[in-house]
C-alpha cells in the first residue's frame, strides 16, 4: 500500500472532517486567489483601456493629479508642430466642459462634454449606432456622439436634436443653449456609470461655449509611429516643448501604479498574506489535532514495518489532499467571488464602466498554486515532525492499555 | 548672502484659494524693501525644501519669479490627513488671504483682487445645511453650494465599507467551516467518554448544555483573543503605513463596537458548531458510543 493510498483511506474513512477542511481551504484560497487579482488587476485593466484608445503618448501642461486645471495654450499650432515629428503618426486635441443637455419634456442632465479632434479608431468611444464625427467641422456646426446610456434613457437616434449649454464651474454662467444634432450613439471607453458622456467636435465645443475663439486643450493625445514607438515619441516632443509634461502609456500606468491603486495594492498586500497564513496555522492545526487522536494507528503502522519516511510522505499526501481539494474549488469559488467584489467595487463615483478591478492573470493563479503548495507543506511539517519522533512502544501502550 | 535656494513646484492651499507656486528659501536675509508677512509650511515641504521657523522665502505664482514676494515662515504645521489624497505628497503653504490675492491679482482683471475659489459657511443649525444649500442655489443660480457632509450616495468610502463587509463575510465562512472540523475531531476524541458519561444516566440534554457552555467559553476566549490581536496589529499597521506615506492618517481603528460585533458573531458561531458537532456523536444509542 502507498503513502498515497494510506492518505487517501484516512481522508475518506474521516468523510465530515475532510469534506469541511476543503470547503475552509476553499473559502480561504478564493479570498487569496482574489486578493491577488487585485493586486494587478485594476493597473492591468486602466492600461488596457489606454491602449483601447489608440493613442500612446500623452501631452499634458501640468504632471501628477489634475487638482488645478491648466489647459495648454495655442493647443492647435503645438499639435501641427508635434505632428511634423518624424516619430509622430496622428495628433489629436481633447478638451473637457461641464455642461447641460435640455430637451423638451425632460428634466436637464449633467453631462461631461468632451471636445476632441479625434474620430474613427483612434477615438475613446466604440460607435453603436450612426456615424463617426465629422472630420471637417465646417460640415456641421455641433455634431454630437451621446453615450448609449444616455440616448436610450432620452430615446435619442442619430438625426435627434438637443440643446446644449455649457456651465463654467465656481462661476455663474448666462450662456446661451446651443442646439446640437446627434450624429451616433457609442460606448464611451472611460464612462463612468455616475455620469454621462456627449462628445463634439471641437468647432462644436466653441459654439456651445458661446463662440469663445479660445485655443486651449486639456489633452493632446499622440499615435506613434510603430517603427519609431512611444519611448521616442515621448523625447522628440518633450526635445520641442520643454514646457510641457509628456507621458507614454507606460509612464500614466506606473503613476496610476503608484498614487491612485496604492490602496487596493496594499489592501491585496495585507490580505493575501493573512489568508496564507490563515490557511498555513487552520490546516497545520487540523492535521495536528487528527495526527494526535492517530498516534496508536501511525506507531502500529510503523510497528507493522512502515518506515518514518512513508509515514511522512502519507501525511503529507493528506495535507496536499485538503488543501489541494480545496484549492481546486478555489478556483470558480474565487472567480464567483471576484465577480461580487468587482461589482461592489465598481460602484465607487467616477471609476469607468469598463475598468475592472479583479482580472484574470495566469501569473497570479501560478503563485496562488505556489502558495497553496507551500502552505500544504509547511503545515504538514509539524505532524511529520511529531510522528517521526513517537515511540512505538510506549505508545502503542498508552493507546491499548490506557 | 549665500542664499540656499531651493525651488521646485508644489500645490500652495490657503483657505480655499489654490494656486501653483515656486518656493525660493533664502536662509539669510531678506532681498525684499517690505518686512515679510508670515507664511506657514507643511512639515512635509519644511523637510523636502530645509526651511525652519523665521527663514525667509520667496513665493512666485510662475517658474520665472515675475511676481515674486517674500514671507517668513512663522510656523511648520502637520496638515490635516486626507484619505482621498494619502499618497499625494503633502507640499502646502498656508497664508492670510489678502497676502495671497495680492500674490495672484491680475492687474488686467479688477474683479481677481475680489475673487475666491470657496467659501466655507459655519451654520448655527448644521441640520439645516441642506436648505441653506437649497435656497443659496436659488438666489444665486450658477453657484455650487453643497453640504459639507459626505452625500449618502457616491460616496467612495462607503463603497469600500461595503468591500471591507464582504470580505469579513467570506473571512467568517471559511472560518466557521475549519471550526467546524476542528470540533468534528473533537467531538470523536471524547466519543467513549460521552458514553460513559451517558451510561452513568446523564441526560443528552445536560450532555448538550455542558457542550454549550464550553462552546461558550472557548469562543468568547477565542473572540477576546482575536479583539486583542486585533488591537496590536492596529499599531502596527498604522505605523507602517503612516512611515510609507508620510502621514499622520489613521489607516486601521479597532474600535469598542468593532470588537463587540466580532464578539457577537464568534460566540454565537462557537456554540452552534459545538453543538452541532456534538450532537452527530449525542444523537446515537449508548452502546455504539462505548464501541459494544
Amino acid at each position: 500500500m502507498t503513502s498515497a493510498w494510506l492518505a487517501w483511506r484516512t481522508t475518506t474513512r474521516y468523510r465530515a472532517r475532510s469534506a469541511l477542511a476543503m470547503i475552509g481551504v476553499a473559502v480561504i484560497s478564493a479570498l487569496l486567489f482574489d486578493m491577488l487579482l487585485l493586486s494587478h488587476g485594476l493597473v492591468d485593466s486602466f492600461a488596457d483601456l489606454l491602449e483601447h484608445a489608440g493613442y500612446d503618448v500623452r501631452v499634458l501642461s501640468t504632471e501628477g493629479v489634475p487638482l488645478l486645471r491648466a489647459p495648454i495654450p495655442q493647443a492647435a499650432e503645438l499639435a501641427v508642430a508635434v505632428g511634423q515629428l518624424p516619430e509622430v503618426e496622428s495628433v489629436a486635441r481633447v478638451r473637457f466642459e461641464r455642461a447641460v443637455v435640455t430637451t423638451q419634456g425632460r428634466p436637464d442632465v449633467d453631462v461631461a462634454l468632451l471636445g476632441t479632434t479625434a474620430t474613427g479608431t483612434h477615438a475613446a468611444w466604440t460607435l453603436l449606432k450612426g456615424a463617426e464625427l465629422p472630420n471637417d467641422p465646417s460640415l456641421e456646426r455641433c455634431p454630437l456622439i451621446v453615450a448609449q446610456r444616455l440616448a436610450t434613457a432620452w430615446a435619442l437616434v442619430p438625426g435627434s436634436t438637443v440643446s446644449i449649454r455649457a456651465t463654467l464651474p465656481g462661476r455663474q454662467s448666462a450662456l446661451p443653449a446651443v442646439g446640437c444634432r446627434v450624429v451616433g450613439t457609442a460606448d464611451f471607453l472611460f464612462a463612468s456609470a455616475d455620469e454621462y458622456d456627449v462628445a463634439t467636435t471641437m468647432q462644436g465645443l466653441r459654439e456651445v461655449k458661446g463662440g469663445a475663439a479660445d485655443d486651449e486643450a486639456d489633452l493632446v493625445l499622440v499615435a506613434s509611429r510603430p517603427q519609431a514607438g512611444p519611448a521616442a515619441a515621448v523625447r522628440a516632443i518633450a526635445k520641442l516643448r520643454p514646457d510641457l509634461r509628456v507621458y507614454s502609456n507606460e509612464d500614466v500606468v506606473a503613476q496610476f501604479n503608484r498614487n491612485g491603486f496604492a490602496y487596493f495594492r496594499q489592501v491585496s498586500v495585507v490580505l493575501s498574506s493573512m489568508t496564507v497564513v490563515f490557511a498555513f496555522l487552520l490546516v497545520g492545526t487540523l492535521l495536528t489535532v487528527s495526527t494526535n487522536q492517530r498516534l496508536g494507528e501511525i506507531a502500529a503502522l510503523r510497528a507493522l514495518g512502515i518506515g518514518r519516511p512513508r509515514i511522512a510522505s502519507m501525511l503529507l499526501y493528506e495535507s496536499a489532499l485538503l488543501v489541494g481539494g480545496g484549492g481546486v474549488l478555489a478556483l470558480p469559488l474565487g472567480g464567483m467571488l471576484a465577480f461580487g467584489l468587482d461589482r461592489i467595487l465598481r460602484q465607487m463615483p467616477g471609476v469607468p464602466e469598463r475598468l475592472h478591478f479583479f482580472v484574470f492573470a495566469p501569473g497570479a493563479l501560478v503563485l496562488h498554486l505556489a502558495l497553496l503548495a507551500a502552505t500544504a507543506i509547511i503545515a504538514a511539517s509539524y505532524p511529520i515532525w511529531l510522528t517521526a519522533r513517537l515511540p512505538i512502544a510506549p505508545t502503542l501502550r498508552h493507546e491499548v492499555v490506557g | 548672502m549665500t542664499a540656499r535656494l531651493v525651488r521646485f513646484a508644489f500645490v500652495f492651499l490657503v483657505g480655499a484659494a489654490t494656486i501653483t507656486g515656486v518656493v525660493r528659501a533664502a536662509a539669510a536675509a531678506t532681498r525684499s524693501s517690505a518686512e515679510p508677512v508670515p507664511i506657514l509650511i507643511s512639515r512635509q515641504l519644511s523637510t523636502r525644501a530645509h526651511v525652519a521657523v523665521g527663514d525667509v522665502v520667496t513665493l512666485a505664482t510662475d517658474p520665472t519669479g515675475t511676481t515674486a514676494r517674500t514671507f517668513r515662515v512663522a510656523a511648520i504645521y502637520e496638515p490635516t490627513p486626507d484619505p482621498m489624497r494619502f499618497t499625494a505628497e503633502r507640499l502646502e503653504a498656508r497664508v492670510h488671504l489678502h497676502d495671497l490675492v495680492e500674490l495672484t491679482a491680475d492687474a488686467a482683471v479688477p474683479a481677481s483682487a475680489d475673487a475666491v475659489d470657496t467659501i466655507n459657511v459655519r451654520l448655527i443649525d448644521p441640520a439645516d445645511a441642506g436648505q441653506f444649500a437649497s435656497d443659496l442655489t436659488a438666489r444665486m443660480p450658477g453657484l455650487t453650494v453643497r453640504p459639507t457632509s459626505r452625500p449618502p450616495e457616491g460616496d467612495p468610502f462607503a463603497v469600500l465599507d461595503r468591500f471591507h463587509l464582504a470580505i469579513a463575510i467570506v473571512t467568517v465562512v471559511g472560518s466557521t467551516a475549519f471550526l467546524l472540523a476542528l470540533m468534528v475531531i473533537r467531538a470523536e476524541e471524547r466519543r467513549e467518554t460521552i458514553g460513559a458519561l451517558r451510561l452513568l444516566g446523564i441526560s443528552r440534554r445536560s450532555l448538550l448544555i455542558e457542550v454549550a457552555i464550553e462552546g461558550v467559553l472557548i469562543a468568547a476566549a477565542g473572540a477576546v483573543f482575536g479583539a486583542l490581536v486585533a488591537f496590536g496589529a492596529e499599531r502596527i499597521v498604522n505605523r507602517v503605513f503612516q512611515t510609507r506615506y508620510d502621514t499622520t492618517l489613521v489607516f486601521v481603528r479597532v474600535t469598542a463596537s468593532i470588537a463587540l460585533r466580532s464578539i457577537a458573531i464568534a460566540v454565537p458561531l462557537g456554540i452552534v458548531a459545538g453543538v452541532g458537532a456534538s450532537w452527530t456523536l449525542l444523537r446515537r444509542d449508548i452502546l455504539t458510543l462505548v464501541r459494544r
